[in-house]
């Protein structure tokens, strides 16, 4: 892969200008004039007045944000880690070309076919403390219902169990992708040495998926970092604010208060979280691989 | 689209051009071209789907010279109508709640709209006083109000009977705080279910418009002017106190969304349940249905008057015309419509809301509806919030999370409502 | 667990927690379907109704009588195919490049590709309107695609596949003569399928669940796509009544996306029985 002259290094670049050109103007471009509004009083309909940093201090100064940022972290770290470890196992369970596998398959992923309109209107079902079906369930046990859409401690659990089961089938996907990519004679090997389970998956398979676990892992929080349908369709943000969400949050300050620059400003910060947490995933996996 | 314009421009005549004025009228309430086809049969429609489908339909038969493009947007529509202005591409008309016309007022994104009115041969002294409060702001007319929403006592009266709390045929309604809580207890020792049917969760909406409404019983300035709320008073603080108290003692229902609470009602789970006219046409359709828990057993009537004066807040429907360039056929196109509408508002007022305009309120057929006679007051006396008041929807969701906080017991009522108030005048603060 | 050749089949215990986990996950989808065939005034009061007859296909019937329903799917479908195609294209060429070939500013590029997966939708939408109406690009189906054949996932995933494929296949290829175009083309890009199969189902369901993006571009009825179609033809806001042909949509609206993944999936167990990466 050394060798080659200019036109041959030149090549590569043609194999990736289509994409690039696209996501230069689609993506970064708009980022950018997001980033420029960020700074202003601006409004839907293209006022603009030069405030510089003046909507993040404000930002940095509301309550409203502060506990939209909190629930948010809490929501990801509520759901990312049970949903990984709830997916490999289940991939490494149906990671064989039986029938009965596929058929297992299909089920775990028909959840996510479904829209968020639709998984927010079942889980009502279960959720709401009068009628849904967990509160037959205590009925049933003579205990009084949880209400779980309507107690601050209660909403977060709530929304995370609705978004694990609705974010199941995608994680699994990608565990089967990357378990086919796992040497079968390594098994053998392994099944020979008379390695237990544990030690097959901790010594063998582990390490061969560890991308695969990086990806879902960062892709899981990027998305869970920027929850929304769930908590605007299930509770509103309640109750008081205990399960608004930071792109909540901004979806009303832009559609219901028409500012655009706080809104823009509130979605870099989100941004910036996002960049954060997602570096840090990937340099504490990928910086033993560099030494290495 | 200015793509495909060019591309017509340059290959000219590749489609006969359409000559006719085209109008695009955008509008919520959903899509039920399937119960409804092409029909023009506009009394025999019912919903408000119903009846604005055939109503369209119908103008378009009876003006072949027009061109009806109509847009059905998911409900409340504002997030396109926004995105639609910002593009630069507006609709022609578009439904619009009254309490939401002051925003776009404000920024110059409607066209006044007295002279079409004219045109249409609408007259705007007709308006009733509370469509007229709803699409009037400093003095120019800027939407045709359809109708008038308000709130009201929605009553099961079997479970009223019940609990003795019924004479000559009709609910007996509370007069003062004091009374609506001995009437609750008293009703839920007799039949064990809450007085009250309430959504607590996700409906900001709802101690809203109870708050705003005991506000204006009482005198108060809610909103002093273009910058403030006034929320932190004495009366602001019984009124929530009051409904506190009825939470507290189980005397209205707990944990409810909107949906759960319509259910609860309609399974004959309470007594009242303090809703929009809206739900009038349903819940009369439940009426009238054999095995129904509220089977001739319906009632309704406006909020009970427990401080100061009558009073009722409401909000009402509307037509707008986004500014944009029009040509003088496309603007008489529009008159025509409007006109057209406005001869059809009583079909309108038979979904439950009230009619826009005095003289459909004082025929017979309109007062021989149903339950009609029970509310039509609202229609006069009927509060809009003022002119000045801008971004209601965001305000309600703001004030509504805080009421939610001291009526559930999160947060105390003082703390509530301070929060509240400050976070409405800090929003305030940062519109231009 | 995966010790165990791929051909065996689950055992006791095992299988016994998956029966319980597919019933957590069937349940609500059981119900989805018996509430879409219920008529809506049964279950005003009590969707408990949902579980004794009568049934009824009427709101299925409702569905599909509806003119605008059909150019709905259709322009779904041209927008989800579309996307994912374009996807796929794009990511394999910009992946394969990325794990195989030499280029000036290849790791910088590859970092300011990846920087996208950190991106929230939020950050650019708005602006993107912008840019789109000056552009004069909505109520149009590249107004609709384009925006979905920028993620960074894809470029991201197939980088990552192609990386695992060993160097020795190439190694070869080339010393053979072959150019770098049918090294991709002949050589890796079958062996990619699982990953492409992976891939695409992931792009096609996010791009037929999309609905902010098509409520705000697609704002005429001619170019919605059926998300924003379905939600326009809700008559009542707060979802009391119509529950059931609420869930009919849903029902309906799924049908394509379990095509889809009924298809994918097929390719991604025939590379499990045979032709799996080694």
């Amino acid at each position: 892969m050394k060798s080659g002259g200019a036109p041959r290094r030149l090549e590569g670049l043609a194999f990736v200008a289509p994409f690039l050109l696209l996501y230069g103007v689609v993506l970064i471009w708009p980022l950018l004039m997001g980033i420029g509004i960020s700074f202003h009083r601006a409004d839907l309909f293209g006022a603009r007045e030069w405030i510089g940093l003046g909507n993040y201090a404000t930002a940095l100064a509301d309550p409203v944000v502060h506990q939209a940022i909190g629930n948010t972290l809490l929501l990801a770290l509520l759901i990312v880690p049970p949903l990984t470890a709830l997916a490999l196992l289940l991939a490494l369970a149906l990671n064989r070309a039986t029938r009965g596998a596929a058929v297992f398959r299909g089920i775990f992923f028909s959840s996510s076919v479904l829209s968020v309109t639709i998984v927010t209107l079942i889980w009502r079902f279960i959720l709401t403390p009068d009628a849904g079906l967990l509160a037959v369930a205590a009925d049933a046990l003579g205990r009084e219902p949880l209400p779980f859409l309507s107690d601050q401690a209660l909403v977060i659990p709530a929304i995370a169990i609705t978004t694990i089961w609705w974010s199941l089938g995608f994680p699994i996907m990608l565990f089967l992708a990357g378990l086919q990519q796992v040497p079968a004679d390594v098994y053998e090997a392994a099944a020979l040495d008379r390695a237990g389970r544990w030690t097959t998956f901790r010594h063998i398979t582990l390490p061969a998926i560890r991308r695969t676990l990086l990806l879902v892992v960062m892709l899981q929080t990027v998305g869970q970092l920027q929850l929304f349908g769930q908590a605007q369709l299930l509770t509103g943000g309640g109750p008081g604010g205990g399960s608004r969400t930071i792109v909540l949050a901004i979806f009303e300050v832009a559609f219901g208060r028409w500012e655009l620059g706080y809104a823009t400003a509130l979605a870099e910060i989100l941004f910036a979280m996002i960049l954060v947490v997602t570096l840090l995933q990937y340099w504490l996996v990928t910086r033993r691989e560099d030494a290495g | 689209m200015r793509w495909c314009g060019l591309l017509l421009l340059l290959l000219a005549g590749c489609a006969a051009p359409d000559q006719r004025p085209e109008i695009v009228v955008q509008r919520f309430f959903g899509e039920c071209g399937v119960i409804h086809g092409g029909s023009t049969d506009v009394a025999a429609a019912d919903t408000e789907c119903g009846i604005l489908t055939t109503l369209f339909n119908r103008f378009e038969a009876e003006n072949p010279d027009i061109r009806l493009k109509v847009n059905v947007v998911a409900w409340p529509g504002y997030p396109q109508l926004a995105a639609q202005i910002a593009a630069g591409d507006p609709p022609d008309l578009v439904t619009m709640h009254q309490s939401v016309i002051s925003d776009y007022q404000d920024r110059g994104l409607l066209e006044p709209m007295d002279g079409v009115l004219v045109e249409a041969g609408v007259d705007a002294a007709t308006f009733t006083p509370a469509a007229r409060a709803g699409v009037v702001k400093y003095g120019r007319v800027y939407a045709m109000p359809w109708d008038t929403i308000g709130r009201l006592f929605h009553i099961n009266t079997r479970l009223m009977a019940q609990a003795g709390l019924m004479r000559d045929g009709k609910p007996v309604l509370p007069r003062s705080p004091d009374e609506l809580l001995a009437q609750a207890r008293q009703f839920k020792a007799a039949t064990g279910k809450p007085y009250l049917v309430q959504a607590h969760v996700n409906a900001p909406d709802f101690h809203v418009a109870l708050l705003y409404t005991y506000l204006l019983a009482q005198g108060d300035t809610i909103f002093p002017d273009a910058r403030h709320v006034r929320l932190d008073t004495p009366a602001a603080r019984q009124v929530v106190a009051l409904f506190r108290q009825l939470h507290a003692e189980g005397l209205t229902t707990r944990n409810q969304d909107f949906p759960a609470a319509t259910a609860r009602f309609v399974q004959g789970g309470g007594g009242i349940f303090p809703v929009g006219t809206w739900m009038i046409g349903p819940y009369d359709a439940e009426a009238a249905r054999p095995g129904s828990a509220l089977y001739r057993s319906y009632a309704i009537a406006p909020f009970p008057r427990l401080w100061g004066q009558d009073a009722a807040f409401v909000d009402g429907h509307a037509w707008v015309m986004p500014r944009a360039a029009r040509s003088r056929s496309e603007r008489a196109a529009i008159a025509r419509f409007l006109g057209f509408l406005a001869r059809y508002n009583a079909d309108w007022s038979r979904t439950g809301q009230l009619p826009a305009f005095q003289p459909v309120l004082e025929t017979d057929s309109f007062r021989a509806l149903p339950h009609r006679g029970d509310i039509v007051a609202i229609a006069s006396t009927g509060t809009q919030l003022p002119e000045h008041v801008r971004r209601q929807s965001a305000i309600q969701g703001l004030i509504g999370e805080e009421l939610e906080a001291a009526v559930t017991g999160i947060k105390p009522i003082d703390r509530a409502l301070a929060d509240a108030e400050r976070r409405v005048n800090r929003l305030y603060a940062e519109l231009p | 667990m995966s010790a165990t050749s791929p051909r065996a089949g689950l055992s006791g215990p095992v299988l016994a927690l998956l029966l319980v986990g597919a019933a957590v996950m069937l349940t609500p989808m059981v119900w989805t379907l018996l509430l879409s065939v219920k008529s809506n005034a049964a279950l005003l009061g009590d969707s408990g109704a949902a579980l004794s007859p009568p049934y009824t296909l009427d709101n299925y019937r409702a569905i599909l009588a509806d003119r605008l329903t059909s150019r709905w799917l259709l322009n779904s479908l041209i927008v989800s195919l579309g996307t994912t195609a374009g996807v796929l294209v794009l990511s394999s060429l910009a992946g394969f490049a990325f794990a195989r070939l030499e280029f000036p500013f290849r790791r910088s590029l590859f970092l300011f590709v990846l920087l996208g997966l950190a991106i929230p939708e939020q950050a650019v939408i708005l602006p993107r309107h912008q840019l789109f109406a000056t552009l004069g690009l909505h109520n149009s189906y590249p107004g609709l695609i384009l925006p979905g054949l920028t993620g960074s996932f894809g470029v991201f995933f197939m980088t990552q596949y192609f990386r695992a494929i060993p160097r020795d296949l190439d190694e070869a290829a080339l010393l053979d003569g072959a150019s770098r175009l049918r090294l991709f083309w002949s050589v890796l890009l079958p062996l990619t399928i699982p990953a492409q199969a992976t891939l695409g189902v992931f792009t096609f369901l996010a791009s037929w669940n999309d609905y902010w993006w098509p409520l705000i571009s697609a704002t005429t009825s001619d170019y919605y796509t059926l998300t924003v179609g379905l939600a326009s033809a809700q008559m009542n806001y707060a979802q009391t009544s119509g529950l059931g042909f609420l869930m009919a949509q849903a029902v309906f609206a799924s049908v394509p996306i379990l095509i889809v993944y009924i298809v994918f999936q097929k390719q991604i167990v025939r590379a499990m029985a045979g032709t799996a990466v080694r």
